[in-house]
C-alpha cells in the first residue's frame, strides 16, 4: 500500500512537472503581459512534432531534438508575436480570446493536414526506457529524467528572474511599461524574447510528453485545459506558484485515476474548483 | 541666435496632447547644455504633459521637437533616453516589484553616475538598497526616482515636482541635492515645482505656463523679485521659507 502510494506520487509528480513545462510560459505572458494566449500548447504540440520528425525523418538521436524542439517553438513564438500578437496586447479580453483560440484551431488543422491524424509513435533511447526499483518503488528512468530537466529549468527561470538585469527588465516592464521605456527599456522587444522563451519551454514540454502522453493533433487543446487549470490554480506571474500547481495537479490526476478510476479525470476539476473557491487569485497570486 | 551646437533641446511650435485633446499649443522652448531651467504654472496649464511630450508620450499633432540638432520627433521614447533625456514622473512611478538597488541598476549606462556616486548623493538609499520598491516612504521614492534617472547618465534632467508632498525637513535636502547636480555635476535640468521659491532659488532661467503656451519668460533672480508677476500667473504671494 505505501509502496503504491510513492509510486503514485513519483509518477504523479514527474506528470505534473511535464504540465509546469507546458505550462509555465503561459504564465508569464498572461500573467505579466496580460496576454490571453490560448494557442499556448499549440507551442507545445509544435515541439513534439519537431521531436517526431527530427527522429523519424532524420534520425537524431532524442535528446538532441530537444534543443531543436526548443528553439524552433521559440522562433515560430517570436515571429507570430511579431506580426500577429503584438497587435493584441491592447485589445479587449474577447479579442485576444477570439484570436488565439483560432490559431489553435488552425495549428490542429496543420497538424493533421502534415502528420496525419494518428498518434506518432516513438522509441525512447535505452537509457530513458524501463525502470528500477528503490525500496520497493518502481522508479521509471523517463519520469525521472523529466522530473531532473524540470528542476533545472525551475531553477533557471527563477534565478533569471529574480537575479538578472534582463529579468529585472521583465519585472519593470512589467510593473509600468511607461516608466520602463523612459528610463530607456525596448520593453516591445523585452516582451518578445519573453513571449518567445515561453513558447520555446512549451515546446521543450510537447516534446518531453510524447513519451508520456502521445502526440496527435488534438494535443493543442486537450493540454490548453490542463495549462489554463495550472496558471489559475497556481495564481497568475508566479513561476514558483506554477510549480506548485502543475505537482498538484499530476498527482491528483495520478491518484484519482488509480484509486477511484470511475472519477476519471473528475478529480482535477474539482480540486481546481475547491482551490479556486477558497483562493480566487490562485495559490501564490497576487491579483 | 544661439550657438547651434550648445543647444540640447528645441521645441519648435509644439502643439500636442492625448487623444482629441490638445492640452500644449504652439510651445517653442529651448533648452541649453548646462542650464537650469524652472517651468512655473499653476496646475492643469499642461506642465507635465511639457514633459511627456519631450519623452514621446503625448500625441503630437503639430511642430517639432530637437535633440542636439537633430530631429526626433517621431522618435521612440526609449531611444529619446538612451540619447540622454532623463525623466523623473510626477508619480515617481518606482518599480515595486524590483529592489532599490536593482531600480536603480536595470536600466543604468556607463558614465560619471553609478551605485556609488547615487548613494553618495543621497545615503539613505544605500540604507535601504535591499528593500523593495513598494516598501519606501514618500521621500525615499523621490530620492530613487532621481537617483534611478541619473543612473542613465543622462544630459538633461526633467524633474517633475520633486518636492511634491514631502515634509519640509526632505525638501530641504532634495532641494539641495538638485541644487548640487546642477552647479558641482553640470547637469542640465529643468524642473517643474509648485513651490515657485524654491524652484527659482534653484535655477538660472524661468518660464510660465498657461493653458498649454508660455507665457512668461525671465531670469530666475528677477522672476523672484517680481511678485507682481508672480502674483498675476501663479495667483501666489511668496512667503520666505
Amino acid at each position: 500500500m505505501l509502496g503504491s502510494m510513492a509510486g503514485i506520487l513519483f509518477d504523479g509528480f514527474a506528470y505534473g512537472m511535464l504540465l509546469f513545462l507546458l505550462s509555465v510560459g503561459l504564465s508569464v505572458t498572461l500573467g505579466m503581459m496580460n496576454f490571453i494566449n490560448l494557442s499556448h500548447a499549440s507551442f507545445g504540440m509544435l515541439g513534439g512534432y519537431v521531436t517526431v520528425t527530427l527522429m523519424q525523418q532524420l534520425g537524431w538521436p532524442f535528446l538532441a531534438t530537444l534543443p531543436a524542439a526548443f528553439v524552433i517553438s521559440a522562433l515560430v513564438g517570436m515571429v507570430m508575436e511579431r506580426f500577429m500578437f503584438r497587435r493584441m496586447y491592447r485589445a479587449t479580453d474577447l479579442d485576444q480570446t477570439l484570436l488565439t483560440i483560432g490559431v489553435v484551431f488552425m495549428s490542429i488543422a496543420g497538424a493533421a493536414y502534415i502528420w496525419g491524424t494518428v498518434q506518432q509513435p516513438v522509441v525512447m533511447p535505452d537509457y530513458l526506457s524501463g525502470s528500477f526499483l528503490v525500496g520497493g518503488v518502481n522508479i521509471a528512468r523517463y519520469r525521472l529524467f523529466l522530473i531532473v530537466v524540470a528542476l533545472v529549468i525551475t531553477l533557471l527561470m527563477i534565478g533569471g528572474l529574480e537575479w538578472t538585469r534582463f529579468g529585472a527588465q521583465i519585472r519593470a516592464a512589467v510593473d509600468n511599461q511607461r516608466m520602463a521605456r523612459g528610463l530607456g527599456l525596448d520593453v516591445d522587444r523585452t516582451f518578445s524574447l519573453t513571449f518567445s522563451l515561453g513558447s520555446g519551454l512549451a515546446g521543450l514540454g510537447g516534446a518531453l510528453a510524447i513519451a508520456m502522453v502521445g502526440l496527435d493533433p488534438g494535443f493543442a487543446f486537450a493540454y490548453l485545459i490542463y495549462v489554463l487549470i495550472v496558471v489559475s490554480v497556481g495564481g497568475l506571474a508566479s513561476i514558483w506558484g506554477s510549480f506548485v500547481a502543475a505537482s498538484l495537479l499530476g498527482i491528483c490526476d495520478m491518484a484519482g485515476k488509480y484509486y477511484v478510476p470511475q472519477l476519471g479525470s473528475f478529480l482535477i476539476y474539482l480540486m481546481m474548483v475547491g482551490i479556486l473557491m477558497w483562493r480566487p487569485v490562485g495559490l501564490f497570486g497576487k491579483r | 541666435m544661439a550657438n547651434m551646437a550648445d543647444v540640447l533641446l528645441d521645441l519648435r511650435n509644439v502643439r500636442a496632447g492625448y487623444g482629441d485633446s490638445v492640452v500644449l499649443d504652439d510651445l517653442s522652448l529651448e533648452v541649453k547644455e548646462g542650464e537650469s531651467l524652472a517651468v512655473l504654472g499653476r496646475n492643469g496649464m499642461g506642465k507635465s504633459t511639457l514633459f511627456l511630450t519631450i519623452m514621446g508620450f503625448t500625441r503630437l499633432t503639430g511642430g517639432s521637437v530637437s535633440w542636439r540638432g537633430e530631429d526626433i520627433t517621431r522618435l521612440a521614447s526609449h531611444r529619446r533616453a538612451r540619447l540622454g533625456l532623463g525623466w523623473v514622473a510626477q508619480e515617481r512611478e518606482i518599480f515595486p516589484s524590483l529592489s532599490v538597488e536593482e531600480n536603480l541598476i536595470v536600466m543604468a549606462r556607463p558614465g560619471p553616475w553609478n551605485l556609488k556616486s547615487a548613494f553618495e548623493l543621497f545615503p539613505r538609499l544605500a540604507e535601504r538598497r535591499r528593500a523593495m520598491g513598494n516598501q519606501l516612504s514618500g521621500g525615499e521614492q523621490q530620492m530613487l526616482a532621481i537617483a534611478r534617472s541619473l543612473m542613465i547618465n543622462p544630459s538633461l534632467l526633467l524633474l517633475d515636482e520633486p518636492l511634491e508632498g514631502l515634509a519640509p525637513i526632505i525638501v530641504e535636502e532634495l532641494a539641495a541635492s538638485i541644487g548640487r547636480m546642477a552647479t558641482e555635476h553640470g547637469t542640465t535640468i529643468v524642473l517643474i515645482e509648485q513651490h515657485a521659491d524654491v524652484a527659482l532659488s534653484l535655477t538660472r532661467k524661468a518660464v510660465v505656463l498657461e493653458r498649454g503656451a508660455i507665457v512668461h519668460r525671465a531670469a530666475s533672480e528677477d522672476l523672484l523679485a517680481d511678485s507682481k508677476t508672480l502674483d498675476r500667473y501663479l495667483g501666489l504671494k511668496l512667503e520666505v521659507i
